[in-house]
């Protein structure tokens, strides 16, 4: 087993509208190593959230070459991707996005639906999880009944349930007020503690202070990196002071 | 917490667009099954109409050479049949396994025989059942009946041994009335009465008691034919026929096609008819079903979007799609039969016109729910592959 979770090789996004190529990413290379929280900066339309949807499985590059654990994610097919977003990856998406017809423990429990753990067993493995986030009270409520920050809570309960070796999250506290946004961020640096590793696209500066390394993006192009890895040319890495630490 | 799970909560968060399909689907299925049903009881009285509208299985006897005709039958001349009948025939006619079907059996005695000099056709029958078997037989004159009343029903009629019932053209031809007497073979018959015009072979008839017939003509216990009105809803005619002629080797049986092959034709129309409209009827609920699946795979466009990204496979959202469509059909497939039956039988007698009561069918349950689920399913199938091959980063707006 390598230490280098993720591994993207020179990949590169170009979207079609209206006859006219939007290039989004362009020959981007980038390699994050297990038990990593990697923060991703930059402003709207450099590219962030297509890499975070490209890494999760969703958005196939036009170009280049993306491994998740030692396995080609593009090599794969639609539907073995599903597989291995549902045993890879856990998801937080800006705005939470449950389920609004379930309640908060049948959320948590969507994504073992269509594994074949016991039923039970299931059930023990969303209470564990709403446990981690300090939901089990919470767990009978529809998400309608529930604060932002529970509801992202939860959705972070949902995104660790089938306790994957990678998170996502996509501007999780972007819908936060900051209190409860330092709290979500809090609970993302202990799960970052407990050995998950993390890839956070984030407008807060501040966020950047709970995560181990801060890469930043503009125009399709990897920017910064705090910590670079042999990813950029040698001189073109540099700290990203300007971003704050914790 | 499984597909099923999700299916079901959904179709109770969504009540109004699922009650929406449910509507049109118990209007399709119900309509299908109240016009079955209507349709069935509409065979069964028809055919029991026409059935009872004559006869439709002649037996003659085995026969060669000469014949002369009557009612488009060829009758045969006793001096040159080949085999007789006999009355003890007609005991051999309950024997057969499907006597049960048979409605009446009424044995003629036919035979040449001069009046005034000229030759006419004298049958003998039984009054009872022969003008049973054909109702459309009428009086219109009848003998001994004071001036300005009206002649009674033939088929209650007691025509006495030397008494004869003329036809309508045999009458006016040998310039007789009702309560006339003539001379056949020595023997004086009364004109008991004479029929209306019926526009075919029977207006140049006599008719007689069979009995009578036979003494007069020296042939006791022959018959010359035997006509039978079979009742057969539920067995071909042909089938009766060919027991006939087993039960009778000295008989030539011919079923006559026509009554039957008139019920089938015009029940077929009616079946024709009553699939043309529940088909539409199903193709408007199909579509409804189609259109509000759509937009309810629209409406949860994000949602599906979620169920992608969190590792849902297409085929689970084409499950859940499926799911929700064949609980919909199975439960409008229920409530329709039901609705369908309480339609057939509130205002089946009335639409169809019978007087004979439209019976439940629990056997069309079945069939009404499977339809159903068949018309659900295959409506959602495009609305499910479009919900499976959703973008997930268009869904979630990643973008």
């Amino acid at each position: 087993m390598t230490d280098i979770l993720i591994d993207i090789d020179d990949i590169s996004k170009t979207y079609h509208a209206g006859g006219t190529a939007v290039p989004v990413l362009q020959n981007l290379s980038l390699k994050i190593a297990r038990g990593q929280a990697v923060a991703v900066m930059g402003p709207s339309g450099s590219g962030k959230s297509t890499l975070l949807s490209i890494i999760g499985g969703l958005n196939p590059p036009t170009g280049g070459r993306i491994m998740i654990d030692d396995i080609d994610l593009y090599a794969l097919s639609r539907e073995r991707r599903a597989d291995f977003r549902r045993e890879y990856l856990g998801f937080v998406f800006q705005q939470f996005q449950l389920i609004p017809y379930l309640t908060a423990f049948e959320n948590v429990l969507l994504p073992l639906t269509t594994t074949r753990y016991p039923a039970r067993q299931k059930r023990e493995m969303a209470q564990q999880a709403l446990k981690r986030v300090n939901m089990t009270g919470w767990a009978d409520r529809l998400p309608n009944q529930l604060s932002g920050g529970e509801q992202e809570r939860v959705a972070i309960a949902r995104a660790v349930v089938n306790e994957p070796p990678l998170i996502l999250a996509d501007e999780p506290t972007g819908s936060l007020d900051t209190r409860t946004a330092g709290e979500i961020m809090e609970l993302f640096s202990s799960l970052n503690e407990s050995g998950l590793t993390i890839l956070m696209v984030t407008h807060n500066p501040g966020n950047t202070s709970y995560m181990n390394r801060t890469i930043a993006m503009q125009d399709g192009l990897l920017t910064e990196d705090s910590e670079a890895i042999g990813v950029l040319p040698a001189g073109q890495a540099r700290p990203l002071e300007s971003v704050g630490g914790r | 917490m499984n597909l099923y799970n999700i299916a079901v909560k959904n179709i109770i968060r969504r009540k109004t667009r699922m009650l929406l399909i449910l509507c049109g689907l118990i209007a399709g299925i119900a309509t299908a099954v109240a016009l079955f049903m209507i349709v069935g009881s509409m065979r069964l009285a028809l055919g029991d109409q026409i059935d009872e509208f004559g006869s439709n299985v002649i037996i003659l006897p085995r026969t060669e050479g000469m014949d002369i005709s009557y009612g488009g039958t060829h009758v045969s001349r006793a001096s040159i049949d080949l085999e007789q009948l006999t009355e003890t025939d007609l005991d051999k006619i309950k024997e057969i396994p499907d006597y049960n079907s048979i409605n009446i059996v009424s044995p003629k005695m036919v035979a040449a025989v001069t009046v005034n000099e000229r030759e006419v056709l004298l049958v003998g029958i039984d009054p009872r059942r022969e003008f049973i078997m054909k109702p459309w037989f009428s009086l219109g004159e009848q003998a001994g009946l004071p001036a300005g009343a009206a002649p009674g029903d033939l088929a209650l009629i007691e025509l006495p041994d030397n008494g004869l019932i003329a036809g309508f053209d045999s009458a006016r031809s040998l310039g007789l009335d009702a309560g006339d007497i003539i001379d056949i073979n020595g023997s004086s018959f009364i004109i008991s009465g004479v029929l209306n015009p019926l526009g075919s072979v029977e207006d140049g008839l006599f008719f007689g008691n069979l009995a009578a017939v036979q003494t007069l003509l020296g042939r006791p216990g022959e018959i010359s034919m035997i006509e039978i009105s079979a009742y057969c809803n539920a067995c071909p005619i042909e089938e009766i026929a060919a027991q006939l002629t087993v039960a009778l080797p000295n008989g030539r049986v011919t079923a006559l096609r026509q009554a039957a092959l008139l019920r089938e034709e015009t029940i077929d129309k009616f079946s024709i008819f009553s699939i043309l409209l529940s088909a539409v009827v199903l193709l408007i609920a199909a579509l409804l079903v189609v259109t509000t699946m759509m937009a309810s795979v629209h409406e949860r466009t994000r949602e599906i979007g979620i169920f992608r990204a969190i590792g849902f496979r297409g085929s689970h959202v084409m499950q859940i799609i499926f799911l929700e469509a064949g609980l919909t059909g199975l439960l409008g497939g229920i409530t329709g039969y039901f609705s369908g039956s309480l339609i057939a039988g509130l205002a089946g007698s009335y639409l169809a016109g019978s007087s004979v009561p439209v019976s439940q069918q629990l056997n069309l349950l079945l069939p009404a729910v499977a339809l159903a689920l068949l018309i659900t399913l295959a409506a959602a199938a495009y609305p499910a592959r479009k919900a499976a091959n959703l973008d997930p980063v268009e869904a979630l707006r990643f973008i």
